[in-house]
């Protein structure tokens, strides 16, 4: 595929020429940059936060631009509702993968959050991407929205998808990057999925997860952390009402997935040029906002890595204050 | 060499009775996912389909969880 424009924060002009140019592109940015942008092969959704080479940042007028892999066959964009999702794994390519962008707080997302391991073709047919978002002043005021660059279309309600084929000789391999681990407290099982929660088992016993965080007095900027054979996946706290005695996630706990609280992370910029360091450039990189929030990463260099900053991260599935990386690789 | 679908190793995979550690999450996440469901469903067509998923899963991406390969050929 024709790739001529780098994986960075760009000027919307250099996008537009990017795009006219024939270019296959991810695209996150501002509505209003987005909005400028001719029609072409691109999927993108509204962020205005960014990890670059000069550290986090904050940008309405600029947008951060991943071409396709050079190696791809071609790159095939649409669009999903909440009620037809199942479609997106079908459509998916045998050899490849699925860029993807949801709108955060839409029924589309909800849908993709609590179904996406019971999709067939989940794990198998890879899909990476995030959930866009809104400037946190203005999170109730503005929406977030996905882009369909092929049609036009801007979208708070459906996600949109680029399909990309890769040859037999090339792979897509997606990787993690956690800075947090579980602590040494309960275990915490929920009986069912969902992103709002009363009851669940701690130590084995009822319990009220609101009543639980405040008695411990939990710091829920650190999430949750499930243990998947090992692998530590994050759900963060979006709210603990403690009249209602509620709590509300920014992903759903599964049933049958061991979790604790994570241990604390003191210094956020260091914990994840850490863990993030060594290895190859990924052809995609997308980093979480709680993270940049809650370790102050605006201005701050934390490795190499750089892209979008975003309401949720894609890797297989949803996954909160998580680096999420793909890896195009050529085999043999 | 991935083993052949029919090789006994996959059983033990997909009902937790061959225990298999691994860094990428990728891999911990259709791990679990098997043990999830084979805790749900733990009827032989179930765990069949388990086996075929989970082989064609590494089969399909040999070239990149060598380890895991190793693992399962031991």
């Amino acid at each position: 595929m024709t790739t001529k424009i780098s994986s960075k924060l760009c000027s919307i002009a250099e996008v537009q020429a990017a795009i006219s140019a024939g270019e296959s592109l991810f695209l996150a940015g501002s509505r209003e940059s987005l909005g400028q942008l001719p029609k072409g092969n691109w999927v993108g959704g509204t962020i205005s936060y960014f990890v670059t080479e000069e550290g986090g940042q904050l940008s309405e007028d600029r947008i951060f631009v991943t071409p396709v892999p050079a190696s791809a066959l071609g790159a095939e964009a649409a669009e999903y509702s909440a009620g037809n999702l199942a479609q997106l794994y079908r459509d998916a390519p045998e050899n490849g993968f699925t860029f993807v962008v949801l709108p955060a707080s839409s029924e589309v997302l909800k849908s993709f959050a609590e179904r996406a391991p019971s999709f067939e073709g989940y794990l198998m047919r890879p899909v990476v991407g995030w959930v866009s978002g809104v400037r946190v002043d203005r999170i109730g005021v503005d929406t977030p929205a996905v882009f369909n660059g092929k049609t036009g279309a801007v979208m708070e309600d459906k996600c949109v998808a680029l399909h990309v084929a890769l040859p037999a000789d090339h792979i897509a391999d997606l990787d993690t990057v956690n800075i947090f681990e579980s602590g040494d407290g309960d275990v915490i099982r929920f009986e069912e999925a969902g992103a709002h929660v009363t009851n669940c088992l701690i130590g084995g016993k009822t319990a009220n997860l609101a009543d639980y965080l405040a008695a411990k007095a939990v710091h829920t900027e650190f999430p949750l952390v499930g243990d998947y054979n090992g692998s530590s996946i994050n759900v963060s706290f979006l709210k603990v009402d403690a009249n209602a005695h509620t709590v509300d996630f920014y992903a759903p706990v599964f049933p049958g997935v061991d979790y604790r609280l994570a241990k604390p992370v003191d210094d956020y910029v260091s914990a994840f040029a850490k863990a993030s360091a060594g290895g190859s450039v990924p052809d995609f990189a997308c980093n979480c906002i709680l993270n940049y929030l809650y370790g102050g990463l605006e201005g701050k260099q934390t490795g190499t890595v750089t892209g979008p900053v975003t309401f949720g991260e894609i890797a297989h599935q949803l996954l909160n204050q998580t680096m999420v990386r793909l890896y195009v690789q050529k085999i043999g | 060499m991935v083993p052949d679908v029919s090789h006994p190793v996959w059983m033990r995979i997909v009902t937790g009775s061959k225990p298999m550690k691994s860094t990428k999450s990728t891999v911990n996440m259709m791990i679990h996912n098997n043990k999830s469901s084979y805790e749900r469903d733990p009827s032989p067509e179930n765990v069949k389909q388990l086996v075929e998923r989970t082989h064609k899963f590494f089969a399909q991406y040999e070239s990149i969880f060598p380890n895991e390969i190793a693992q399962i050929c031991q």
